[in-house]
């Protein structure tokens, strides 16, 4: 089933069959043929042992300064690891590479602002990031990386490390659904007491 | 397929066509049931406990999957590749959800169950607007008795609360007790004067045969293989099919019902999806249950000689007074929910806790500007993490590292979502009817909708995104986003609650109807329909549980009449 499809502008499009002739060989390979469209997951795809079909855009360079972002956002603590340690620039990677109206915005965000940071980011240490994002957001860039955070702190929590940090200790099979324990009951009943609601005797 | 005619054909094996299939067969009618889209079987494909890092996007909402990657609909959504539709110019909007799978949407609706009430049956009587039911509450009560009994309904106890009817002990199931968020939130309902009650859902408290009790964890919108909740593919489909009378068919999408020269239904035509074959199958009689829009596609495009309108449309009421669940949204931070020790918030998926419509007595004494309600519906506490986290618990902030894992600690679980879902009056402006141009890919033509919201929904909008604000300041809260009081502004677009009805209302007499009390058409004896399209009015609870007991009450009538050789 085939999925959306890519809007591919045609500068986009010129640049990946470039890149691809490149892959390929120089000057092996007609230039201007147009690129097939990236499809998404379809409609039906299968729900378990899920994979993304489409493939994975930034560059091992780009993917660097990601990683660096994103361990920017959450380096480890504690029993906490790092972003990258979990992954994170991955979805980031996957998430900028997906044919669907809400990344390829972020994909253009994304790519322009890795652009503006330059190689130098990733191994930079905490003042020389803190300086290269301050520089960024003079430039009226700011909301480049207040996506990556948005997107590195959703990446994170969705995962085991990250229920385990802030706390979602769902997902588990019970063979009843507890009322309130007698301490979260205590809260409730000084929260309530607090705001002068009815607490039932 | 049989050689002999079916007695039976029914269209959709959703809600209606599932329970049709279900009581047909079981009275030992030949069932040939159609369904439009793949066969699906929830044990096997449902991703149970499966996590957002096991989903491409983290299992973000997509044009190809709108409810995320593990939402249960297949081959479908708000757009189906080759089978559009349109909306009329000058129309409000109106957006049309269509899952393509066996089951239809029963495997990922939100198993509210709600028993309409009796002044929801004469709305007409009671404020001169709409049209009365041809039948009252009394007569439809024992058929949601049944229902409830054979799929599994939790209820909590009888509460005696106006127009929201109370179950006969022995139906329902244990209510499970509500999240520590919800005690909080009822408390300030009831601060109000407003009182709260446990949700009826279609999920099992206690195991009912084979099918395992909820063991509160993944979600229901992914269907369930433990049978816990309430999908046609799990609790309707597989008995019917062991009495060995029933036969499905699935890729069959069906577009005409087709008439005989006694200009009795003799059967349907169908699209073979699998080679795009046009290909037709006789029976005795017809059932159609395809979802309230699509089922009056099929009769607009049933024309003969007989019906040039298409069948049952010699008043030209195919098709109209369609009806959605007046919608609103409000989302609210609660800071007296920080702080909680970590609580397993999941439960049943849905609230344990609902709202039911309380303005009966302000009505009565003038105090509202609009008649009939809505129910109120919430989500919170520590729901699995999504990637909105950000947006949702740390929106404009920019800690890092400890700062903000501090930060997300604090404040996670202490967001609140509320929705009301409120009755529609029909109205003359809301209708389906065929494009005129516009036709599928198999040169079917497709339905054109008309949507317009009266005032009467506009102004409960407003009323309920008001009581939103009230309830949040209660709560020592502030509205997450600006709060949008204009009620044509604030109430969702028609189509997107998916809980269309009308097109096919039911009623006395002939010229003010299309089918009569047991979904028997006026026009063709022999044609039924059992779907939401038969309801005459869309009351302030969720339809499902009404289109299963209808089903069950027209297809026994009509088992009756083909036992008796009325048919």
């Amino acid at each position: 089933m085939s999925g959306a499809m890519l809007q591919v502008d045609r500068r986009t499009a010129i640049r990946w069959a470039a890149a691809l002739a490149a892959a390929l060989g120089s000057g092996a390979h007609a230039v201007a043929a147009p690129v097939e469209p990236i499809k998404g997951y379809g409609t039906d795809p299968k729900l378990i042992d899920a994979k993304a079909p489409w493939p994975r855009i930034l560059t091992a360079a780009q993917l660097r300064t990601v990683a660096a972002m994103c361990d920017h956002v959450l380096p480890a603590e504690g029993d906490a690891p790092a972003a990258s340690a979990i992954g994170i620039h991955e979805l980031i990677d996957e998430w900028v590479s997906a044919p669907y109206p809400v990344q390829q915005a972020d994909r253009t965000l994304i790519l322009e602002g890795l652009d503006l940071l330059g190689p130098g980011f990733a191994t930079a240490g905490l003042s020389g990031r803190e300086q290269a994002l301050a520089a960024l957001a003079a430039k009226g860039k700011a909301g480049f990386y207040a996506r990556m955070r948005a997107l590195t702190i959703g990446a994170y929590y969705t995962t085991e490390a990250g229920f385990k940090d802030i706390g979602y200790i769902g997902n588990q099979a019970l063979d009843a659904f507890p009322p309130m324990s007698a301490e979260v009951k205590a809260h409730i009943d000084r929260a309530s007491a607090k705001l002068g609601l009815p607490v039932p005797s | 397929m049989a050689a002999t005619p079916y007695d039976v054909i029914v269209v959709g094996s959703g809600a209606g066509g599932g329970m049709s299939a279900y009581e047909l067969s079981r009275r030992g009618l030949k069932v040939l049931m159609l369904e439009a889209g793949r066969d699906y079987d929830p044990l096997t494909e449902t991703p149970m406990f499966e996590t957002p890092d096991k989903a491409p996007l983290r299992d973000s909402p997509t044009p190809d999957k709108p409810f995320g990657y593990f939402d249960a609909t297949i081959d479908g959504g708000w757009e189906v590749p080759g089978e559009p539709y349109t909306v009329a110019e000058g129309s409000q909007p109106f957006k049309w959800w269509r899952p393509r799978m066996l089951g239809g949407r029963t495997n990922h609706w939100g198993r509210i169950s709600l028993r309409f009430g009796p002044y929801d049956f004469k709305p007409y009587s009671r404020d001169g607007h709409g049209i009365d039911w041809p039948i009252d509450y009394a007569e439809l009560a024992p058929w949601y008795d049944k229902v409830e009994r054979l799929i599994g309904v939790t209820g909590g106890p009888p509460m005696g609360m106006e127009n929201i009817p109370d179950a006969p002990p022995g139906c329902q199931q244990p209510a499970p007790p509500p999240r520590a968020y919800e005690v909080l939130v009822s408390r300030a309902w009831a601060s109000m004067g407003i009182r709260t009650r446990p949700i009826h859902a279609a999920i099992l408290t206690k195991p009912i045969n084979d099918r395992a009790a909820c063991v509160y964890a993944t979600s229901c919108l992914r269907g369930c293989s433990l049978k816990a909740n309430f999908q046609s593919t799990t609790v309707l489909i597989p008995p019917a099919t062991e009495t060995g009378n029933l036969t499905t068919v699935t890729n069959a999408m069906v577009y005409r019902v087709d008439l005989g020269r006694d200009g009795k239904a003799k059967g349907v035509s169908f699209i073979d999806k699998r080679t795009g074959e046009h290909r037709s199958v006789t029976g005795r009689s017809v059932v159609l249950t395809a979802g309230a829009c699509e089922s009056a596609r099929i009769l607009l495009n049933s024309k003969s000689p007989l019906f040039p309108d298409g069948i049952g449309n010699e008043n030209g009421l195919v098709g109209k007074y369609l009806m959605d669940s007046v919608g609103t949204k409000f989302a609210a931070h609660i800071p007296a929910l920080e702080g909680l020790p970590p609580t397993n918030d999941d439960g049943m998926s849905i609230m344990h806790e609902y709202v039911p419509w309380w303005g009966h007595s302000l009505q009565a004494a003038n105090k509202l500007d609009f008649p009939r309600g809505y129910h109120v519906e919430m989500l919170g506490g520590r729901l699995m993490p999504s990637m909105m986290l950000a947006g949702l618990t740390d929106p404009g902030g920019d800690a890092r590292g400890p700062a903000l894992r501090k930060a997300m600690r604090e404040r996670y679980g202490s967001l609140i979502f509320m929705s009301s879902r409120g009755e529609m009056i029909p109205n003359d402006d809301s209708y389906c009817d065929l494009d005129p141009t516009v036709k599928d890919k198999w040169g079917i033509p497709v339905l054109r909708f008309h949507w317009k919201w009266g005032e009467t929904e506009t102004r409960q909008a407003e009323h309920a995104m008001k009581t939103f604000v009230e309830l949040v300041d209660r709560l020592g809260g502030k509205p997450i986003g600006p709060v949008e009081t204009d009620g044509a502004k604030a109430i969702q677009p028609g189509g997107s609650i998916i809980h269309e009805v009308g097109t096919l209302r039911m009623g006395k007499k002939s010229i003010q109807s299309v089918v009569n009390e047991h979904g028997q058409l006026w026009a063709v004896k022999n044609l039924f329909v059992t779907d939401g399209a038969v309801m005459p009015s869309s009351p302030d609870k969720n339809p499902t549980l009404s289109i299963l007991a209808l089903s069950w009450r027209n297809s026994a009538h009509l088992a009756d009449l083909a036992r008796k050789g009325e048919l």
